[in-house]
């Protein structure tokens, strides 16, 4: 047993397999009763297949995380992590009782926050999309709002089932979004809690109505959070970035096969 | 000591949950209990992208259940029941050709034992009806698999060949779950180590050359048997303390 080789640092690698490594990012999963074939409501763990098209379109090599809250040792195989979207953030990670509105699944909470956690701990690009987004905020020490058609008084963050709210952000200038986004604001948001306090995190990007819609790391570190689906357009802007952050990570740690 | 890192391939698949339809990589949750149980750590590893890379960061590696392998793979004509993913076993063709080769052990669950002996030159049995004459390798036709747990599954004996490896590892009589209409006709470069008594239906594979290579015909990521991922985990934990 090698010791070093503590959660979030890279392993060694063979390059046993033939040709570059790409970068491998770690997409966070659901576990929901899924129906398919003669299959009926198994629980499964899963995501949205544009998670993966976005990351495979963008050079990265998508795996999927299954929650577990055991360790983060995972973390020791990955150069970037997606945080997905899902359910509610339990309001307890900020000290909150839960609106009536609220859903959330605790397990998937303890296994996301432990792997947040470390990941940050260790400087991992990090891409958090929607609940992602909110859970970066509770990890930054920050809250949410529950239900926000109660507190901004509309629907338009997520307009009907199955429905994306179509809408422009505004960045703020010199942010890492603001780079990344360019002229084409145009965003496609579901959700109805909302970050409330972002805690140690930088808010860059605002919808009309103030609700926060991107967050990231004051400090220069790839930690970026939107509280849109860029995976819905395979936004290459948002993946683009991330795997590029990635592989530079890579390189750095002398992980890429490409360079030995 | 860290978890061993233990890739699962799972579904590019069409589904629904709750109110929302979607195609998702997905997979059951009982191969990740089933894994998590054994002591490792398990990751999904997506079937529609070619590239074996990913294995580098993996201390073993599990190929799942799912639909039929394309005939085309050993030059058959496609029987009237075969369903097959062409992206699939694209994928995992290539992702378990390389995994043999670099001796990563590998556990190919039903699918994945047809997997193993289709890409190292084996041939399946497209429709085992037609060769056996009954049906109790799957559960009843128009059945949900899960209405009463794993006994909706066909049930059946296995007896283990005496001078195999899987013999240490299973004893020589085990009863199984079953549900799958094809099965191995040509191994390949694995041996057959267990069968089904009443039909010598193939239900183990095994490679004597490599350091743990096992295929089993059944589910027992669905039963409270999971001596082969505790034997996969152990094969996969020799490999993550060593440094590579």
């Amino acid at each position: 047993m090698d010791p070093s080789r503590g959660a979030g640092s890279p392993a060694p690698r063979a390059c046993d397999y033939g040709g570059a490594m790409r970068p491998i990012i770690g997409i966070t999963s659901y576990v929901v009763p899924a129906t398919w074939g003669v299959w009926q409501n198994l629980p499964s763990t899963l995501v949205p297949h544009d998670y993966v098209e976005a990351v495979t379109l963008a050079g990265g090599r998508a795996i999927l995380l299954p929650p577990d809250d055991r360790d983060a040792d995972v973390l020791r195989a990955l150069d970037g992590l997606v945080l997905a979207g899902g359910p509610d953030v339990d309001p307890a990670l900020y000290g909150a009782a839960p609106h009536p509105a609220t859903e959330f699944r605790a397990e998937r909470d303890a296994g996301e926050m432990l792997l947040l956690r470390a990941a940050l701990d260790a400087g991992l690009p990090l891409l958090a999309v929607c609940r992602g987004m909110q859970l970066l905020a509770v990890a930054a020490g920050g809250s949410l709002h529950q239900h926000l058609p109660e507190t901004l008084g509309h629907e338009r963050h997520r307009p009907a089932p199955g429905v994306y709210g179509e809408h422009e952000a505004t960045f703020t200038p010199g942010s890492r979004i603001a780079d990344l986004m360019g002229a084409d604001r145009a965003i496609h948001c579901f959700h109805h809690q909302g970050v409330a306090d972002a805690g140690s995190l930088t808010v860059t990007g605002r919808a009309d109505d103030g609700t926060p819609e991107a967050v990231e790391d004051p400090n220069g570190g790839f930690v970026l959070g939107v509280q849109w689906h860029p995976e819905y357009r395979r936004d290459q802007r948002l993946f683009g970035a991330l795997v590029d952050a990635a592989r530079t990570r890579m390189k750095e740690n002398g992980t890429a096969c490409a360079d030995r | 000591m860290r978890r061993p890192l233990i890739g699962l391939t799972c579904y590019a698949q069409h589904i629904q949950y709750q109110r929302n339809e979607l195609m998702a990589a997905m997979l059951p949750m009982n191969y990740v209990k089933a894994v998590h149980a054994a002591g490792g750590r398990a990751v999904l590893i997506t079937p529609d992208d070619p590239g074996t890379d990913v294995l580098e960061s993996l201390d073993g590696i599990v190929f799942t259940g799912g639909g039929d392998v394309d005939p085309v793979a050993w030059q058959a004509e496609r029987h009237p029941a075969t369903e097959v993913d062409e992206v699939r076993d694209a994928a995992e063709l290539m992702l378990m050709r390389a995994a043999l080769a670099a001796d990563l052990p590998v556990l190919g669950v039903c699918r994945g034992m047809q997997v193993m002996a289709v890409a190292t030159g084996g041939s399946l049995h497209q429709h085992l009806p037609d060769l056996v004459g009954h049906e109790r390798h799957r559960a009843a036709a128009g059945t949900d698999p899960l209405a009463a747990g794993a006994s909706d599954y066909g049930r059946h004996d296995v007896v283990v060949d005496e001078n195999s490896r899987a013999h240490q590892l299973f004893g020589r009589h085990l009863t199984v779950n079953s549900f799958h209409h094809q099965a191995v006709a040509d191994p390949g470069e694995f041996v057959p180590a267990g069968w089904c008594p009443d039909d010598r239906v193939v239900e183990i594979l095994e490679h004597p050359g490599l350091t743990f290579a096992l295929g089993v015909q059944w589910h027992p990521e669905r039963t409270t048997d999971l001596r082969a991922f505790t034997a996969l985990t152990e094969a996969a934990s020799v490999g993550a303390i060593i440094p590579a």
